[in-house]
Order: C-alpha cells, then sequence, then structure tokens
C-alpha cells in the first residue's frame, strides 16, 4: 500500500498548497528573485569575458607594433626612440613588449560572483614581474559594493532559500495538530514519518525544481555546459544546493517532531537561521581576525623598500639609478648600453629575491590563518555551501591561487627568455617573436574541485543524516494528536 | 492490501447484509475473535490513573456504549484502540490483532470520528472525503460515490464542492460520518459524537448508526448522553476513574433505569 | 495612565523567557563587537602609524641624491583608523590602506585587507554596526509583532479599551515600554562605547564623542523606526501569526535584499570602466594629450626659457630647464588624472547616491550610511584621505622640481644635500570634520527623517483604524 498512501498524500498537498494563499505569492516571488539573481550574473559574465577580449587585444596590438617596428629597423629606418629600442631586451622583455595574461571567467560564473569582483583576474606579465605584482587590486569597483556583494544565485541560495523551505514547511506536522486534521489522518492506517517524510518530499521538489531548474537554465544559456568539465561543475553545484536545502528540510522535520505549536517551530527555526547563516559566519569572521591576525600586506611594502635601498646602496652607483630613471635626460652622461642594464638587472633581482621571501612568510600565515577559518565554516552550513558553490563556480579563492601561481612561473619563463639576452646585452629581432613564452592557463580538472568539495559534501550529508534520523526517532514517537 | 476479501465489505448493502448475518453468527456461538477487545488495559500519567483494568469487548453489530463523566477514560479508552497512545500495561487488540504489534494494520480496520471533526479548510468537503478514504486504503471510489456517501452522510447536495471553511460544525461533523462510512470499516470509534449537535442532526446520527449496525460494524461510542445511549446502544459500560463500573445489555434496562444506575454509581 | 501602560508592557517584555534569551544574546554580541573591533582597531592604527613613520624614516635617509631621483623614489601614504572605525568597520576591508606617492603617477590604493581573506569575509564581520543594523530590528520585531494582534486574539484589547484608555495612548505605552526594555540592553553597550572612546580612542578623530553622539542618535531613530512599523502591522494585521510573518518579510527586504538590489542597479545605472579600459585611457592620455590638454613638448619648453630670459644656449640659464620641464610635464600629468580619477570617484559618488536613495525602500541603507560616514569609514572619507594624498604628492613633487630648477643648471648632475628631505614637511592628514561628514551625507538624513514620520503617521493611522474584536 506504500506508494498508493504516498501518492495519496501528494495528491492532497498539490491541492492544499495550490489553495493556499501564501504560497501563491511566496513561490512566484522566489522564482523572480532567482531569475534576477540570474540575468545580474550573466551580465557580469559578459563584462569579465568583454575584459578578456580587450586584454588579449592589447597583446595583439602590442605584438604588432613590435614586429612592425622591427621589420622597419631591419630594413633601415631609425628606432622611435633610442630609450625604447624595441632590439633591447630589456624593452623587448619590459613594459612595452609585456604580455597580459588573463583569467577566462569561471565555467559557472553567473551562477556565483564568488570572490571574482574582488581578486583580480588579469596580469602584465614582463621582466619586471615580482611579487608587487601580485598586490594590485582586482577590477576597478565601488567599495560599497564590494562589502555588500551581488545578487547572485548563491546568495539566494545561501541566504534565501532556508527561508523559502521554512515558509513552506515549519509548520507541516504542527499546522495539522492545530488545525485538527491529525487525528483524523492518524485514525487511518498511516504514520506520522510517512505523512512528514512525504509532505517535505513534495516541498522539497518544488524548492529543487526552482533552484535547479534556474540554475540549469543560467547555465545553458551562458553556453557553459558544452565540455565535459562544467557539467561536472553543474553536478556539483547542483549537489551542494540539494545537500543544503535537504539540510534545512530535514532541521524541519526534526523541529516538528518535537511536537511542539507552530509558532514555537517558526521562532526556533528563524533562530537557527539567523545564528547559522547570519551571526555565526560573522563572528567566525571576526575571531579568525583576532585570534590569528593576519600579518598585514603593509610589512610587504616596508620590506620592499628595504631591500631596494638596500641594492641600490650596494651599487652605491646613484647615477646609474638616476640614468635608469630617467636616460633620455642624462644627455651626454649615457654610460655603456648593455652594462647599464645588467647592473640595473642585478639590483632587481636582488629586490625581487628578498620580496620573494618576504611574500613566502606572508603566504604561510596566510594559509595558516585559511586553515583556521576553514575548520571553523564546518560550524555552519551556510559557510560550507557558499564555499562548495562558488568553488564549483570557479569563482573560488582555490582557481584565483592557481592563476596567480601559473603566473608566477610564466613570469619565470619570462625571466629565463630575457635575462641572459639582457645581461649579454644581445640584440633582438622580428624572428624573436614567435618564440616568446606563451601563457596557457591550465584550468583546474573537476578531480581536483571534487576533491576539495568532497568533506563538506560529506560533512553536510553526514549532518542531514543525523538530523534525519533524530526526525525519524522523534516522528516516531508522534502516536496521536495530543 | 493486508485486509482479507472476506474482511472487507462490498459496496453492495444485499452483500454487507448476508456478511454482517455471517459475523453474527460466528460472534454467537463466541468461537469468533472479537472486533475490538481490551485486555486488562491501563494507562497511567504519573499519579493519575486515567484506565484501570479494563477488559472490554465489542462484536459485530454491536453499539457499546461507554458512560462516565468528564475524566473517566472514556476518550483515552479511544486513543488507545487507535494507537494514539501506548497502553502502560494489558492491551488493545482490533480484529485478533495487538495494536501494539500492528499499529497501521489494525488501523485498517478502523473507522474514527472524533469529538470536533476538522478539515483542510482550503479544501471542499469532497476533496476531504477522497484525501481521507485514499488514506484508509479506498483509493479507487469514483467522485460520484464519494459524493453519494457525503449525501448520505446527511450533507446537502450543493455543500458537497464548497470549501470546508465555508461549513458550520454540525457539516464538517457530517463529512466525518462519510469519511466513517466509506472506509467500511469493521469498527467504529466515536468520541462523543452528538455533543454540539441540534436534535435533528442528532437524530439522523442515530439513524446512521443503525445502518452501520446492519452492515456489520461494532461501534465503541464514548458518551455523556444517556438518552442517545439507551436509544441506539445494544451494550453499555459505565466508567469511573478509569473502571468499568457497570456493565449491561440495554435491553435488560428501560431508560429510566439507566439514569437511576448511572447516578448510583457515580455516587458512591 | 500611559505611566501604567509602559510599566505593564516594560515587565510583559521582561519577563518573557524569548525577550531574555534574545536580548543576552545580542547584549553579548553587541559587546564582544564592540570589544573586538575596539582591539582591532587599536592594532591597525598602531601598525599604520608604525609604517607611516617607517615610510617618513626611509625618505629623510635618503642620503645625498638628486631630488628627481627622490621624487622616483617616494613615500608610501597609509590611511589611518579613525576613533569611531571600531563601531563600524565600513569598507575599510575593501578600499585598501596604502598609496604610492612618486613623481608622474597617481597610483591607486593598494593592500584591501579584504583580498587576503577566504571568501567566509564575504558573510561580513561582527561589527557593533552589523549587530545594530541587523539584529536589534530583529529583536523589536519579536517583542512587537503581538503587542496588538495578539492582544486582540486573546479578546484582551476589548477589556483594555472598555478601561477607557485612547487607542494612541495604548500605542505610545507599548512603544514606551518596548524602547524601556531595549534601553536595558542599548544604554550599557553605549556606555561601553563611549568609555572606550574615552579611555583609549583606537585611531584619530575630530570630536569622537559628539560624533559617538549624533551616531547613537541616528541609530535611535531607526529604532523608534522599527517600533512604529511594528506597531502599525501589529494593529493592523488580522493575526499575529500574518504580523510576523511581515514583519519578517520587511526585515529581509531591508537587510538582505534592498542592500544587494542597491549594488546592481547602482552598477547598472552607473557603470564603472574595467581597470584595464582605465588603464588604457590613462595611458593614450597621457602619451597624447585630451579635449585641449596638450603634452608639454620638451624643445618648446626650453624655448620659451630661453625667450624668457633672452638667451641662446641652454647652458646659459642661471636655472635647470629641465626641473621647468619636468614640472610642467607634471602639471599636464595632473589634468589628466584629475579627469580620469575625478570620473572615477563622481562615478563611485553618483553609484554611492543610488545606495542613499534605494533607502526609501529600506531604511538600513540610509542608517548604514551615516553611520559609516560618521565612523568615518565610508567611501567618501576614504576619497578624502586619496583627495589628501594626492594633494601631498603633488606639493611635494613641486618642491622637488623646485629645488631641482634653481640649484642646478641644464645638462649638470645635481645632488641634493642629505638634509633636504628633512625639511620637507611630512604627510599630515586631518579627517574631516562632522559638519562636512553630515552635509554630504544629508539625502540619508532626510530619507531616514521621512521614515520615521512615516512609522509615526503608520502607527497612528493604523492604530486609529484597527478592529479591537
Amino acid at each position: 500500500m506504500g506508494t498508493m498512501t504516498t501518492k495519496t498524500i501528494l495528491i492532497n498537498e498539490w491541492r492544499l498548497l495550490a489553495a493556499d494563499r501564501i504560497l501563491r505569492i511566496v513561490l512566484p516571488l522566489f522564482v523572480v528573485l532567482f531569475a534576477y539573481a540570474l540575468a545580474n550574473g550573466m551580465s557580469w559574465v559578459r563584462f569579465q569575458e568583454h575584459t578578456v577580449q580587450v586584454v588579449r587585444d592589447g597583446n595583439v596590438e602590442r605584438t604588432d607594433a613590435l614586429e612592425r617596428e622591427l621589420i622597419a629597423i631591419e630594413n633601415g629606418s631609425e628606432p622611435s626612440s633610442p630609450f625604447r629600442d624595441p632590439r633591447a631586451a630589456n624593452v623587448m622583455g619590459g613594459a612595452r613588449g609585456a604580455r597580459s595574461v588573463a583569467l577566462e571567467p569561471g565555467p559557472l560564473t553567473a551562477l556565483a560572483v564568488g570572490q571574482s569582483d574582488l581578486l583580480p583576474y588579469y596580469y602584465d606579465v614582463s621582466i619586471n614581474t615580482n611579487e608587487t605584482t601580485f598586490l594590485q587590486n582586482g577590477e576597478v569597483e565601488n567599495p560599497l559594493n564590494l562589502m555588500v556583494g551581488r545578487f547572485d544565485l548563491a546568495f539566494v541560495a545561501v541566504y534565501l532559500l532556508p527561508l523559502l523551505v521554512l515558509a513552506l514547511s515549519f509548520n507541516v506536522l504542527s499546522g495539522e495538530r492545530e488545525q485538527g486534521t491529525l487525528a483524523l489522518t492518524l485514525s487511518q492506517p498511516v504514520s506520522a514519518r510517512r505523512i512528514v517524510a512525504t509532505k517535505l518530499a513534495f516541498r522539497a521538489l518544488l524548492v529543487m525544481a526552482v533552484a535547479i531548474g534556474v540554475s540549469v537554465l543560467g547555465i545553458l544559456i551562458t553556453g557553459s555546459l558544452g565540455s565535459s568539465e562544467p557539467s561536472g561543475r553543474a553536478l556539483l553545484w547542483c549537489a551542494a544546493l540539494t545537500i543544503y536545502a535537504l539540510f534545512w528540510f530535514s532541521l524541519t522535520a526534526w523541529v516538528n517532531s518535537l511536537g511542539r505549536s507552530s509558532a514555537w517551530n517558526a521562532t526556533v527555526l528563524v533562530g537557527a537561521w539567523l545564528v547559522l547563516v547570519v551571526v555565526l559566519p560573522a563572528a567566525i569572521n571576526i575571531a579568525a581576525g583576532l585570534f590569528h591576525p593576519l600579518p598585514s600586506r603593509v610589512e610587504m611594502i616596508t620590506a620592499q623598500r628595504e631591500a631596494s635601498n638596500d641594492a641600490v646602496s650596494r651599487r652605491s652607483e646613484l647615477l646609474a639609478r638616476y640614468l635608469e630613471d630617467h636616460p633620455e635626460l642624462a644627455g651626454g652622461a649615457v654610460a655603456d648600453e648593455s652594462n647599464r642594464a645588467a647592473l640595473a638587472w642585478a639590483a632587481t633581482e636582488a629586490v625581487n629575491q628578498r620580496l620573494e621571501e618576504v611574500s613566502a612568510q606572508h603566504q604561510i600565515r596566510r594559509e595558516e590563518q585559511s586553515e583556521l577559518v576553514r575548520r571553523y565554516r564546518f560550524l555552519s552550513p551556510a559557510l560550507l555551501v557558499q564555499e562548495m558553490l562558488i568553488d564549483a563556480a570557479g569563482t573560488g579563492d582555490a582557481r584565483f591561487a592557481r592563476f596567480q601561481s601559473q603566473v608566477r612561473e610564466f613570469a619565470d619563463q619570462w625571466r629565463s627568455f630575457f635575462v641572459p639576452a639582457i645581461l649579454a646585452g644581445e640584440k633582438m629581432s622580428a624572428e624573436v617573436l614567435p618564440s616568446i613564452p606563451r601563457f596557457q592557463f591550465v584550468d583546474e580538472s573537476l578531480g581536483d574541485v571534487t576533491r576539495r568539495s568532497a568533506v563538506p559534501l560529506s560533512t553536510l550529508t553526514i549532518l542531514v543524516g543525523l538530523v534525519s534520523v533524530g526526525a525519524w526517532v522523534g516522528l516516531g514517537r508522534v502516536r496521536g494528536a495530543g | 492490501m493486508e485486509t482479507g476479501p472476506e474482511s472487507r465489505m462490498n459496496n453492495e448493502s444485499e452483500v454487507a447484509t448476508a456478511d454482517a448475518t455471517q459475523k453474527h453468527a460466528a460472534a454467537a456461538d463466541g468461537t469468533s475473535t472479537p472486533v475490538l477487545e481490551a485486555r486488562s488495559l491501563s494507562k497511567r500519567y504519573g499519579e493519575l490513573e486515567a484506565v484501570a483494568g479494563l477488559d472490554l469487548r465489542v462484536d459485530p453489530t454491536e453499539i457499546y456504549c461507554l458512560l462516565g463523566p468528564n475524566g473517566a477514560g472514556k476518550t483515552t479508552t479511544i486513543h488507545l484502540f487507535l494507537g494514539f497512545l501506548e497502553p502502560t500495561s494489558g492491551s488493545v487488540h482490533v480484529m485478533g490483532m495487538d495494536v501494539a504489534d500492528e499499529p497501521l494494520k489494525s488501523k485498517n480496520h478502523l473507522a474514527y470520528i472524533p469529538e470536533q471533526v476538522m478539515l483542510y479548510r482550503n479544501l471542499s468537503g469532497l476533496e476531504n472525503l477522497a484525501y481521507f478514504s485514499a488514506l484508509g486504503g479506498k483509493e479507487s471510489l469514483s467522485t460520484e460515490r464519494l459524493s453519494e456517501i457525503l449525501v448520505e452522510a446527511g450533507l446537502q447536495p450543493e455543500a458537497v464542492h464548497s470549501r470546508v471553511s465555508e461549513y458550520s460544525k454540525g457539516m464538517r461533523q457530517k463529512v466525518g460520518n462519510a469519511i466513517a462510512i466509506a472506509k467500511e470499516a469493521d469498527a467504529l470509534l466515536l468520541d462523543e459524537p452528538t455533543s454540539g449537535l441540534d436534535p435533528q442532526a442528532s437524530n439522523e446520527f442515530s439513524e446512521l448508526l443503525e445502518r452501520l449496525k446492519e452492515r456489520g460494524v461494532a461501534v465503541l461510542m464514548a458518551t455523556h448522553d444517556l438518552f442517545r445511549a439507551k436509544e441506539s446502544g445494544s451494550r453499555i459500560g459505565i466508567m469511573r476513574y478509569g473502571r468499568l463500573v457497570a456493565e449491561m445489555t440495554t435491553d435488560e434496562i428501560g431508560h429510566a433505569d439507566l439514569e437511576r444506575i448511572y447516578l448510583d454509581h457515580m455516587h458512591e | 495612565m500611559i505611566r501604567h501602560i509602559v510599566r505593564k508592557e516594560f515587565m510583559d517584555v521582561v519577563r518573557d523567557g524569548r525577550f531574555r534569551w534574545c536580548a543576552a544574546l545580542i547584549g553579548a554580541l553587541l559587546l564582544v563587537s564592540l570589544g573586538t573591533g575596539w582591539v582591532q582597531a587599536r592594532n591597525a592604527q598602531k601598525e599604520l602609524a608604525a609604517a607611516q613613520a617607517t615610510a617618513r624614516d626611509h625618505w629623510e635617509s635618503q642620503g645625498e641624491k638628486n631630488p628627481h631621483s627622490a621624487a622616483h623614489y617616494g613615500v608610501y601614504a597609509f590611511k589611518p583608523r579613525l576613533a569611531l572605525s571600531f563601531v563600524d568597520e565600513g569598507v575599510d576591508s575593501y578600499a585598501g590602506t596604502s598609496v604610492f606617492l612618486e613623481a608622474h603617477r597617481q597610483n591607486d590604493f593598494l593592500l584591501r585587507p579584504a583580498q587576503d581573506a577566504t571568501p567566509a569575509q564575504r558573510f561580513g564581520a561582527l561589527t557593533a554596526a552589523q549587530v545594530l543594523q541587523h539584529l536589534v530590528p530583529l529583536l523589536i520585531i519579536l517583542l512587537t509583532f503581538g503587542a496588538l494582534a495578539g492582544e486582540r486574539e486573546r479578546g484582551t484589547l476589548r477589556q483594555l479599551l472598555a478601561t477607557g484608555v485612547g487607542r494612541l495612548e495604548l500605542a505610545l505605552g507599548k512603544a514606551l515600554g518596548v524602547a524601556a526594555a531595549l534601553a536595558l540592553l542599548l544604554v550599557p553597550a553605549a556606555l561601553v562605547g563611549a568609555a572606550a572612546i574615552v579611555i583609549g580612542s583606537p585611531g584619530p578623530a575630530t570630536s569622537p564623542i559628539v560624533r559617538g553622539a549624533v551616531l547613537t542618535g541616528v541609530y535611535l531613530v531607526y529604532f523608534a523606526t522599527f517600533i512604529g512599523l511594528s506597531l502599525a502591522v501589529s494593529a493592523r494585521a488580522p493575526s499575529a501569526r500574518t504580523a510576523l510573518v511581515i514583519l519578517l518579510a520587511i526585515w529581509v527586504v531591508n537587510g538582505l535584499v534592498a542592500p544587494r538590489v542597491a549594488v546592481d542597479l547602482s552598477k547598472w545605472l552607473y557603470p564603472t570602466p574595467s581597470a584595464v579600459e582605465f588603464t588604457q585611457t590613462l595611458g593614450s592620455e597621457m602619451a597624447s594629450g585630451v579635449d585641449g590638454i596638450e603634452r608639454p613638448d620638451r624643445a618648446a619648453s626650453t624655448q620659451e626659457l630661453l625667450d624668457q630670459y633672452n638667451l641662446e644656449k641652454v647652458e646659459d640659464l642661471p636655472i635647470n630647464a629641465i626641473g621647468v620641464f619636468l614640472q610642467k610635464s607634471e602639471e599636464f600629468g595632473n589634468q589628466i588624472y584629475d579627469r580620469n580619477y575625478g570620473s572615477l570617484w563622481s562615478t563611485f559618488e553618483r553609484q554611492g547616491y543610488v545606495h542613499e536613495a534605494l533607502a526609501v525602500t529600506a531604511p538600513l541603507l540610509a542608517v548604514r550610511t551615516l553611520s559609516m560616514g560618521l565612523a568615518g569609514t565610508d567611501v567618501e572619507q576614504h576619497r578624502h584621505f586619496a583627495a589628501a594624498a594626492e594633494d601631498y604628492r603633488r606639493v611635494l613633487v613641486e618642491r622637488l622640481n623646485r629645488e631641482l630648477t634653481e640649484n642646478s643648471r641644464t645638462g649638470e648632475v645635481y645632488l641634493a644635500a642629505a638634509d633636504l628631505w628633512s625639511q620637507m614637511p611630512p604627510f599630515q592628514y586631518d579627517a574631516p570634520t562632522m559638519a562636512w561628514v553630515l552635509q554630504n551625507r544629508a539625502l540619508s538624513l532626510l530619507v531616514l527623517g521621512l521614515w520615521l514620520a512615516g512609522a509615526f503617521v503608520a502607527v497612528v493611522a493604523a492604530v486609529r483604524r484597527a478592529e479591537v474584536a
């Protein structure tokens, strides 16, 4: 008789919900919120894609300009400026020939803006690239807007979805008791467990249909479902969304199983939402900052200063420094070209090394703090899910860190290509251009993302399991309507 | 469906009557199991003994009326039969099944009408009936049949499709009756079925009971209403402080006697 | 009469277990956030002040150097944490803390602390401002949603009004009763906050006590608005449950939905350029000038000087022509920067106005603006600091160019004496006055005032028309 009873309850639920005025308002409202969030995310993706295009066009323009001039020089013309002579390795490998490298928006950025509005997603790589390059800001953005955050699907999912779940089901059992229908229902051969489970399953289907439906729509529209990786990410996204919704459903089931009034249930559930979604994450942020303060980057500036002072004094060549800043002003005082470049490089290298040391120390402490925050996040399902969602979207910290480390490697390649030429005073020609190192971002594999999400996902699954068992046991005790 | 074909009743009333006659015969020779049975049933709430060592049996076509003042344990007894409460000691049986062992199966044989029939306000009487019947295992009843049952239970035909939020208490009670009729259960548990009903509705209810009795249903009814008990009941039990202090068949007593017996027991 | 209502309401609230729990929790969060905010602001300010001193030290110990090399060497400016920033962290985490001041270039603010934090940061930090803006209104809602609807459901409203008490009196009494209960929570927090400023101000500020008092006033208006709204809804809602649902919806819109909608709306109405486009525009304008801002020509500049001194050869000039040209280039660059950064900042400003204007749908937006403003942590005051740093850069570079111009001749290798650097005035930042802040935030003051008036009108209208049974 099992399936028939379930079907009976489902049909009745459908009738009841269809007849409920509040629901007729709330559900479409959520569809609107989801759609709005999606539209927002999509416009951000378009902006980023456009920017990446502009960055790449810049590369082409710079290379073309270099090539034109080099060919012209080979054909006998003079360099446009003796100090910007593209044949010099420190010019071709320096600001003039710099290569801009950009990170494509994460596959599901339209669903979760994540950290992509805050962290830089393009850098200029040249021989001048060093640790300070990575201190640069990301996109031009009003700090106020950064502080508030975006209205994206991840926001709707983390903050508002639980409220929808609570609004739909806070009185799933207590309501029946209060309106007196529970007595008649339980006089039929059906258990409270089955009633609550079916009612919640029905609501979960409704909620997930909206949440996952809009997500999939977004993925389809932004066309990122093409290759296998994004569809794997889409699956992860849906899994995170589902487990989070299930957490809230299991919590409502458990609260309902305690047999208190609807008003009590509502108070407790809204309280739980407030604590888990609003208060705890904010408190964790404060605690992390207080107990594990991050050494500020201010230190790094001071270190950079001291390192370059040191390098300069070791060179004890103030004139060269001056010439380096303004060779065009030196008039007749130009020293031997290659020698000057080599000297300058020696100083740069010394500063870079010192910066790398400071940066490495900073990085260690930063990771310590992140590690602790990552441990705290197990206190709040909202924190766990937010991180899983943006990670699946490709807008989390990990993907940006990966980009940054690949840019570091690329900068190394770049240096090892140009520095020997600088030191040897070699002249570059147009033939060199195609052999200059190129940057190709190797995106993280689905396996990487899945591995990172495995622990949070299984933690939440266990949590949902435990709460559900609690609810199951509690509901088993519900016999009568008293 | 766990219920065997022989214990389920057909819609056709002739067959139902024939079935009932069989059952009656079986009950009379004492070999059959009673529909409802309580054995040394006790329910304690801390110090308070709501039901104390109750032995009770109700057979097919029997209408057993539990009389007693408020707090005598009548409603508790009904809730124990429904499995809403767990006995502290003793046991309750429905068609021979221990309710504690078979909490769901036993309910296949029970219909219940609470004192206040409360329904889903946003659904019509018909939709409510359809839902509860389906939960009770009658998924296949057609809308026409369900409407007939509602009218049989006394609901005006034009009210069948209106929302319950527009119903009076009496109308809700009739939907409750319809739910009980539609289930075609072996036993009917009634908790103060006539309280708050006007005399006409109360009369209609008695007629309904009579029809159900003819179909072979065993009825256990908790009530304050001595007149109804005498009128409809076939046996009467008087409860006080959770105990059955007197038991008699209605054939043995006249109306005036019942009131005297009742009051005597109350003043003991 | 009112006295009795207030008393009864106060007792009722204070004896309510739910109030005790919530109040204890929110009170604790408020005190903890004040304390941690204070410690953090103080540590940050110490570090920034030390860094600023080190930066000056570096500057002064440059030794013999060409003044223009010194201008390239430059100096760092660090944005101080102001006294009240421990109450409201504002945009500090997202705005960058340091800027490099050097010749030829106006640099961006670097080192946004948020960039080093985990994504958890985006949930916001538990500052006193967050507690006051989000949690206290929720407490108010919990205390008042049943104030009238509940009395009506229990039937006590009829009884009350039968005693001859006026409806408005009743509402006022309830409002004051709730206010008195809230005071149990807020007064200690305000005292702790005031003590923190008096005993050990975490950073510099103009008139911190007055700012604190105004800030307190702003929050009180906000709370009064919420009490009014809650009572109005409670009076009109058909049941206490409906009142609660409506009020929670208002709370969600106020605290979660409206602020983020404001972000999108502001970006849609006043889009910001992408960083790469901004840099490209800046670069091309610097290279070739724009709209009547012409890039100075070195030869023309030298010729002009020769004409002025009636000389033929550059070497004969009593001053260094390069110094003059450098200053001209500097002024050209300044115009280009003013143009580009000016338009960026005014885009931010307009975006800020969108947030402020949207406060008509959510009083939180007005309160947040005022709170950040008074705490000195809003975008406008970040801009104020940026402008002060940029002014200092221009003065410094101009002075160094003058040194070069006046003390050397063209083509000469000139090294200034080591004591020159300490003669340059250090960077001194004066935070804006409170009047400046409030002037800029007139719109928010107005909208908040409107909310208070609106809540008052709503409660009067609702209570007058409220059904009794």
